[in-house]
């Protein structure tokens, strides 16, 4: 596909959207200034004006939320994708695993953060432990779902090929896990992201929970708004970079375009 | 053959006799459920039979797949869809390593070339027709030039004429590389067309209801399946799957008809 064609698909999907979105806006703000709104409803006018007003603020706390995000997302991906492939690989470990899986996400975070801020501290390490354990669920459920979706006559064909065990995994089960991994890696991202604004609320000096909190006890809403619209961004790209990468790596998904109406 | 299924347990095949002689086209056809799948993968080693035994030139199926004499080729293509036509004739290749010396004298790319695909190469398999699929599954059969070729329905969800040209295609593929080939069908035509001898099976529990030999000469070609001695031979399965006067079977089974 040319530029030119990338470019032109890029508009023609995207303008809906974005002219959505600037109609919503504009209409807040017509709604704000007509004193239609509710007081602690801010204009969007208001919220740019607090960003552009000190942008210091928005860059010191989303680095460090983004920064507690990604460590504690990269811990868990590197356990719970361990964990799952064991719990295929080794079948008696495979409830257990699951099952661990399945309580660590039960537990609430916001009663959590509290607890465990007693016991490890209120410093990055509280708010990367919390990212972990809010997103490592959707990548066990992915890996273990797709270290099991190579299906029967594909791995027959193996077996009448005498294929070792560890060629079984390279070749066949391992890349049809993949599109089941990046399904849960995408879905981990915000998770983790949400994880660790949670747990800036149980006590930490910066991030963009820790701003959140501040300017809900000063009551200065155009500031909550910002914080709340710099998590929406940062969750969503975290999951835009997955959806990236999963678009250049599952390369052999057949197109489901359809026919456009006239 | 049983199948411990919920409840009672499946006799799937009993006192099944089946001998194909080297180098011959032998074709397995029978009513849906009569195990005539089950049979090709004991023979593949997928699976293993409680009682009885299956040789391939005196060698159990385990020796012989570990030995990598086995081609299988499925009734789906079931080929691997981030590898490219190239790389999924290849695979045998890579399993059992590039120095290994069993492979076919022809290369990769000259079986590509074989089964039409000559161009296709790079392409993945999505971008790629039912057929052709299939025939990219026919070349990886053949790229360790295995001792026995088994073949699983390889055309059931292909259209008539693609089947018949597809056919024609397998026959002189089968002829170049000298392979012994055991084929399940559930077409009379396409089993008589195909073969050296016809095993008719019967059903619950799968049986050798008969063989018929089929005496016409190689090449095949289209025009014989207008002669007497093909009505005759396609008569004569007919005859074994219903009965000789053709009746419908006792138990109403289900019997594809060509």
């Amino acid at each position: 596909m040319s530029a030119a064609a990338v470019l032109h698909r890029t508009l023609a999907a995207s303008w809906r959207p974005l002219v959505t979105a600037t109609v919503l806006l504009v209409a807040a703000e017509a709604a704000q200034r007509a004193g239609l709104l509710p007081v602690f409803v801010p204009s969007p006018s208001q919220v740019i004006a607090e960003a552009v007003q000190d942008p210091r603020l928005i860059y010191e706390n989303v680095g460090q939320t983004a920064w507690r995000a990604a460590v504690g997302y990269s811990i868990a991906a590197g356990i719970a994708i361990g964990a799952a492939s064991l719990a295929v690989v080794v079948r008696p470990l495979y409830g257990p695993v699951y099952n661990l899986g399945v309580m660590l996400h039960s537990i609430p975070i916001i009663a959590l953060a509290p607890l465990l801020a007693t016991w490890i501290g209120t410093g990055s390490q509280l708010q990367i432990a919390i990212a972990a354990l809010t997103s490592q669920f959707a990548m066990l459920v992915g890996t273990i779902q797709g270290l099991r979706a190579a299906d029967a006559r594909q791995r027959e064909l193996l077996h009448v090929l005498s294929a070792s065990r560890l060629q079984m995994l390279r070749y066949l089960l391992v890349p049809s896990a993949l599109p089941y991994l990046f399904a849960g890696l995408k879905i981990a991202a915000p998770s983790a992201v949400l994880g660790a604004i949670t747990a800036e609320w149980a006590g930490a000096d910066r991030g963009v929970g820790a701003m959140m909190l501040y300017a809900l006890f000063a009551y200065d809403t155009p500031k909550v708004w910002l914080s709340v619209l710099l998590t929406c961004l940062l969750a969503a790209s975290g999951y835009a970079i997955w959806a990236a990468i999963e678009h250049v790596a599952i390369f052999w998904e057949p197109g489901t375009d359809l026919a456009e109406e006239p | 053959m049983v199948f411990e299924g919920r409840g009672q347990p499946v006799v799937a095949l009993d006192k099944v006799d089946l001998h194909v002689p080297t180098g011959s086209f032998g074709s397995i056809i029978g009513p849906s459920g009569c195990g005539k799948s089950t049979l090709l993968r004991l023979v593949a080693d997928v699976m293993q039979p409680f009682a009885g035994s299956v040789t391939l030139s005196g060698d159990t199926p385990r020796t012989a797949r570990h030995e990598h004499a086995i081609g299988f080729v499925f009734q789906s293509p079931t080929l691997l869809p981030w590898r490219t036509v190239r790389q999924n004739v290849e695979l045998p290749l890579d399993v059992v390593g590039r120095k290994s010396t069993r492979r076919s004298s022809k290369t990769p790319g000259e079986l590509i070339e074989l089964v039409g695909l000559k161009g296709f190469e790079n392409a993945l398999p999505h971008e790629l027709s039912g057929g052709m699929q299939q025939r990219v599954a026919i070349a990886r059969s053949l790229v360790l030039q295995p001792d026995v070729l088994l073949l699983d329905e390889p055309f059931g969800a292909l259209d008539e004429i693609t089947r018949q040209r597809m056919n024609l295609e397998l026959l002189r593929i089968w002829a170049e590389s000298g392979t012994t080939a055991l084929l399940v069908t559930h077409s009379i035509a396409e089993a008589v067309f195909m073969s050296d001898q016809v095993h008719v099976m019967s059903a619950r529990p799968g049986r050798i209801a008969g063989v018929v030999d089929v005496p016409l000469p190689r090449p095949r070609r289209l025009d014989m399946m207008r002669t007497p001695e093909f009505y005759d031979c396609v008569n004569r399965v007919r005859d074994g799957l219903f009965g000789r006067d053709s009746e419908p079977t006792p138990h109403g089974e289900p019997v594809e008809a060509y």
